[in-house]
């Protein structure tokens, strides 16, 4: 597009206030435009987060009179909005901390701290086919069933959709039955698959799907029954970290080429983008999100929130090294 | 008493103005000239600048990757296959529809052509999920479907479902509008001569409205092909082009998502031009 700016539009000099226009318009830099330039806040978070970290958005700008711009989509997808749009938000809060070093680091941000843990549940609603009789003991059995329709999320676009992936494996692992995974997979085909574990969530309490590999926050957030997994199985204790990392897959990075995931304890990222139009707001933003009202507000909702937040990089401001050292554990 | 007769001499004073306002007449016009033919500029350079900016940027690499990238080329042809069926309903369906409300006065006429466009209105994703909620897998009819071994989320279906429902207003609102361009006294001379109303209908309205028809089926057309709103939530796998697009816009980066939309606009430049230019032949004929 560039391109064809650069040489198409001489010819047509005489535009030249359409070419200012649409230089505008194909930016599309809304978080930097001048409508935008008082107190905002530009707010990039994970689909699994969106929902808990509202109120916490709400009491911010009802505190500073700041105007809250936020967007929820997969995390990978964030990411691509920065390194391939230009689109910064103030503050990006992601649901693999691993995407900041994979993709945005150094260029896009120097610094993130892991915030928040979360782990693989199986999510239903009471008119799942065989709701009455799932256990913990017996899920895997139910959700290979050809009689129940189950969803899961798309491994190339977000965190949930490769975590399901290793989540099956540790499965297979802790029963000690081998090809368990792949039975359960080819039970999830392509068609129950959607981009992020918000849509899913939509799908499941649509009444399209029976069973929805989520993360906990999400089916609690939606008011879901779940199906709790063993502590080596769900990606949510650091205790068993070691036994994680016996799963792996490959997600597709391009058509040609893949990328390894290890298994590791979900943590939840967050960063200010070293281009951030509003820093300031993002600090302010921040010291909030990890004063006490705010982890206890988060946590109420159900996201397990680190008691100190662990920041990995280098250039974070003094309000997230101050909560990383003063919150208590 | 006879009106005198006007000499030529006499017209092409009158029709120029008086000498004191010719020359801020003219510069009026000249005025009036430029700004619409600026805005006229501007308008063009709008709608064209992105889509010469899309194509120059991914067209070349997008046509290469036809040959390697088999999902790219799934992804086209379930998009131009999708597409041509939801035309195809909304054209069967759609044409009586549009007859009648241009045709017949009948109680609740206004109400009816106002309810065909609210499809327009509803944002896209909203749109899948009201078609999820009366043919998904939990509704009566979607049950029923289910139950007969018919998937529509998930499935091609859904995705001519979502194609129909958001762009068969186009369709209906200027098919209406090509009947309406139809005298209807030709249809009544018809009728007068002894052809039944679907006879008369056949030979005289279509005919004469064709060219309207085939207009309308073509925006239809290319609505469906961009359409992605509504078809994420409905059937994300098998993806068609847009869904592709944005797929690989997420996983890989804008340099994979590029190419996608590219290819999607050259290849629907192939029907489009087809078919007006199909139109402009016709055109040529009839005014000879």
């Amino acid at each position: 597009m560039t391109r064809f700016l650069r040489r198409g539009v001489p010819r047509l000099s005489a535009l030249s206030f359409g070419v200012v226009v649409l230089a505008t318009a194909c930016r599309g830099d809304a978080s930097r435009s001048r409508a935008t330039a008082a107190d905002t806040l530009v707010v990039y978070v994970a689909a699994s987060l969106a929902r808990p970290l509202q109120p916490v958005l709400d009491s911010f700008a009802a505190r500073t009179g700041a105007v809250v711009q936020r967007e929820s989509g997969a995390s990978l997808e964030h990411a691509r909005k920065i390194t391939e749009l230009g689109r910064v938000p103030d503050v990006l809060l992601l649901a693999d901390h691993e995407v900041f070093p994979r993709l945005l680091m150094p260029q896009h941000a120097t610094w993130y701290a892991q915030f928040a843990r979360n782990r693989m549940v199986v999510a239903y609603t009471p008119r799942s086919t065989h709701a009455g009789e799932i256990t913990a003991a017996n899920w895997t059995d139910i959700l290979q069933r050809g009689d129940v329709e189950v969803g899961r999320t798309d491994p190339n676009l977000a965190p949930a959709g490769y975590r399901t992936l290793l989540m099956l494996q540790l499965a297979e692992r802790h029963a000690h039955r081998p090809g368990l995974a792949a039975a359960l997979l080819a039970n999830a085909p392509a068609r129950n698959m959607r981009a992020n574990a918000a849509d899913l969530a939509a799908l499941l309490a649509a009444g399209e799907l029976d069973y929805i590999y989520e993360y906990q926050s999400v089916a609690e957030a939606n008011g879901f029954p779940f199906v709790p997994l063993p502590a080596d199985v769900d990606l949510g204790d650091p205790a068993h970290a070691a036994d994680y990392g016996a799963a792996r897959v490959e997600v597709r990075a391009s058509p040609e080429r893949s990328v390894e995931y290890v298994g590791e304890p979900i943590l939840y990222g967050l960063s200010i983008p070293s281009n951030a139009p509003h820093p300031a707001t993002a600090r302010r933003f921040l010291a909030m999100m990890f004063s006490t009202d705010a982890l206890r507000a988060l946590r109420s909702a159900h996201v397990d929130m680190l008691g100190t937040p662990v920041v990995v990089g280098t250039g974070a401001p003094p309000e997230v090294n101050d909560a990383a050292r003063s919150v208590p554990r | 008493m006879t009106q005198p007769v006007p000499s030529l001499a006499d017209l092409q004073v009158t029709s120029e103005p008086p000498e004191s306002r010719r020359g801020s007449g003219a510069v009026a016009r000249a005025a009036a000239t430029v700004v619409v033919a600026l805005a006229a500029s501007l308008f063009l350079l709008f709608m064209l600048a992105p889509v010469i900016g899309l194509v120059s940027a991914g067209g070349a690499r997008g046509m290469g990757a036809l040959t390697r990238d088999a999902e790219l080329r799934a992804a086209l042809t379930l998009t131009a296959a999708t597409a041509t069926i939801a035309t195809l309903l909304g054209v069967v369906g759609g044409t009586p529809v549009a007859y009648l409300l241009a045709r017949r006065a009948f109680r609740g006429r206004a109400l009816v052509a106002t309810l065909l466009d609210l499809p327009l209105v509803i944002p896209h994703p909203v749109a899948g999920i009201a078609l999820l909620l009366v043919l998904g897998r939990a509704s009566p009819l979607g049950g029923a479907l289910y139950a007969a071994g018919l998937r529509v989320a998930g499935s091609p279906t859904g995705i001519v479902c979502a194609m129909l429902f958001v762009s068969a207003p186009l369709y209906v609102s200027a098919a209406r509008e090509a009947f309406v361009r139809v005298d209807a006294r030709y249809e009544f001379v018809a009728r007068t001569l002894g052809d039944s109303s679907w006879r008369a209908f056949r030979r005289i309205t279509l005919p004469l409205s064709a060219r309207g028809l085939t207009a309308a089926a073509v925006v239809m057309w290319a609505r469906a092909v961009s359409e992605f709103g509504a078809i994420v939530v409905l059937t994300y796998n098998p993806k068609v082009a847009s869904v592709l697009s944005y797929d690989r816009f997420t996983s890989v980066g804008l340099s994979d998502a590029l190419p996608v939309a590219a290819v999607l606009v050259v290849f629907a430049l192939v029907p489009l031009l087809a078919l007006r230019g199909l139109r402009a032949a016709r055109e040529e004929r009839e005014s000879v």
